[in-house]
């Protein structure tokens, strides 16, 4: 297994200081037609990922119920290999949008945290040049008895940042959250709605070189889903490359200019977006 | 992968914020706050402390500061052991999102529960100045023996914190063990003195003993056995190469797991 970075610890911190400081926004998500002499942003060659699980062992409902019941207790298990991944080849060169898609449980959030080095590959390599981010779970790990203030501080913490630096960045967050005074109130007071705006404001303060996305992030009310969106635009055009997994086909054939098929954890396809996406709709989705 | 890479000194000061955050936060709710972790152990010194100097027929200036020091130990050491079989756990959101490395949650556990005990031990400033204190350059071996314990608590925090991300029965097995090993630990009787003497061999065996040793002994103005310090230094060597071997091995399974 091989998992290597430029800057050190970026597949795995994901979020350094470089990706505060501001990229140029890349103007057109078209890839360049001539061959780009610079290495690709994400190399994946042969990725694997098998994990060791434990499954319980088959019950025979017809037995003694006595000995049922004592199976259920002890938890009869048996140990066996999960392969989550196996032979996922592709490359992402700087500029491009690749879409993942696949049916459910075809891999692509598993993909997507290898990717942010989350999850460590047991086969093949990856190479990830630039800090990968991915926003996932993002209203996961807030504490309920702070406020959301002390959350964004938090949470900034957590991610790498200063406190300097995030207290630049609050005045924007909280704006943007339209929380108003209800932000030095105590998380646990907040309506699901509101819970959702903080947490979508949070995740989205850093702007990585690489942005990972499970589904596209939406909340809340019509008006603030708007804003989401602008602010999900103005990460991807921020962005060197973006990974994105989402069963919005409309969504992905705006956004992406490749698309990679995932069927049981394998690479099935990758290729330009429209021949990715006929692919999927001829074999997989049929099935 | 190995404990150095990951180990970046430069955001030792983030750690202690995000630390120090969820050890205020912990107790926000309540209307004393943080006083409660002072009124808990008073009340057990006070109340223990007077029917124990009793039963072990010891004079109470000189039981009382021993087991007030033992027993704000035992918090510490007691807190680093069950917290570390969850920790990963407790931690799921931090993994799953990628924003923060194992051994940084461990770090950021070790300090929460240090802040702990730096806060009782208020507890033991109160007890010795009631009862006195031999001021001499012998009681800086106390503060090393809580940088041991500490050291200790970090390994213990990862290698339990990995079993424990895959076998959650080992939060159970520990609690068991710990409820067990405080009474079994030399904390509210006296190893020096009354039957404590006959039990020489049995408390060699028991690893608390020594490393509570090292931090109670100077504060009394005791010796320090060399047993004490081979065990205590022989724990926190393997403990160390033992907690990077495991987390070289399994450390990238544990988001799988939790």
């Amino acid at each position: 297994m091989k998992c290597t970075s430029d800057s050190a610890d970026s597949c795995r911190y994901g979020c350094d200081a470089i990706a505060l400081t501001k990229l140029a926004p890349t103007t057109k998500p078209e890839p360049d037609p001539k061959p780009s002499t610079k290495p690709p942003l994400v190399e994946a060659k042969n990725l694997a990922l098998r994990i060791p699980i434990f499954k319980s062992s088959d019950r025979s409902i017809g037995i003694s119920p006595t000995r049922l019941l004592g199976e259920l207790y002890f938890g009869g298990t048996k140990r066996a290999v999960a392969t989550l991944l196996e032979d996922v080849s592709f490359t992402v060169q700087s500029g491009e949008r690749l879409g993942i898609v696949g049916a459910n449980g075809a891999g692509k959030s598993t993909l997507l945290r290898v990717l942010a080095g989350i999850y460590s590959p047991t086969g093949g390599q990856l190479t990830v040049r630039g800090s990968a981010k991915g926003l996932f779970d993002v209203s996961l790990g807030m504490l309920n008895d702070a406020t959301g203030l002390e959350n964004i501080y938090m949470r900034g913490l957590q991610m790498g940042l200063d406190l300097d630096e995030i207290k630049a960045l609050v005045p924007g967050i909280v704006e943007f959250t339209e929380l108003g005074d209800a932000i030095e109130k105590p998380f646990n007071t907040y309506s699901s709605g509101m819970r959702l705006r903080l947490a979508v404001s949070i995740s989205t303060m850093i702007e990585p070189d690489i942005l990972l996305l499970d589904e596209w992030l939406g909340a809340g009310d019509a008006r603030f889903s708007k804003k989401v969106q602008e602010r999900m635009n103005g990460l991807v055009e921020k962005s060197r490359g973006l990974i994105i997994a989402t069963h919005n086909e409309k969504l992905m054939k705006s956004l992406c200019t490749h698309g990679l098929v995932l069927s049981k954890g394998m690479c099935v396809f990758h290729g330009p977006l429209d021949q990715a996406l006929a692919y999927y709709g001829e074999t997989c989705a049929g099935s | 992968m190995n404990l150095n890479s990951t180990l970046d000194l430069n955001r030792w000061h983030r750690w202690l914020y995000v630390a120090w955050f969820n050890f205020v936060v912990t107790y926000r709710k309540t209307t004393l706050g943080p006083f409660w972790l002072l009124a808990g152990p008073a009340l057990f010194i006070v109340i223990l402390g007077s029917i124990f100097t009793r039963v072990n027929d010891v004079p109470g200036d000189i039981f009382l500061p021993y087991m007030a020091v033992g027993v704000i130990l035992w918090t510490l050491i007691g807190a680093c052991v069950t917290k570390s079989t969850l920790v990963f756990h407790r931690n799921r959101a931090q993994i799953l999102q990628g924003s923060m490395t194992l051994i940084e949650i461990s770090v950021v556990d070790i300090i929460s529960v240090f802040l702990q005990f730096l806060h009782q031990s208020l507890i033991l400033v109160v007890v010795f100045a009631i009862y006195g204190l031999n001021f001499s350059w012998y009681l800086l071996v106390t503060l090393l023996g809580i940088v041991l314990i500490v050291v200790n608590g970090f390994w213990l925090s990862l290698v339990f914190g990995i079993l424990g991300a895959r076998y959650r029965d080992l939060n159970q097995f520990v609690a068991a063990v710990m409820r067990v090993a405080f009474l079994a630990t030399p904390i509210l009787w006296m190893a020096t003195s009354g039957r404590g003497q006959q039990l020489g061999i049995y408390l060699i065996a028991n690893p608390f003993y020594h490393f509570l040793e090292i931090v109670r002994a100077p504060l009394l103005g005791m010796p320090i056995s060399m047993t004490s310090w081979i065990v205590a230094l022989s724990i926190t060597a393997a403990g160390l190469i033992l907690a990077n071997e495991m987390y070289k091995r399994f450390g990238r399974l544990v988001p799988l797991w939790v």
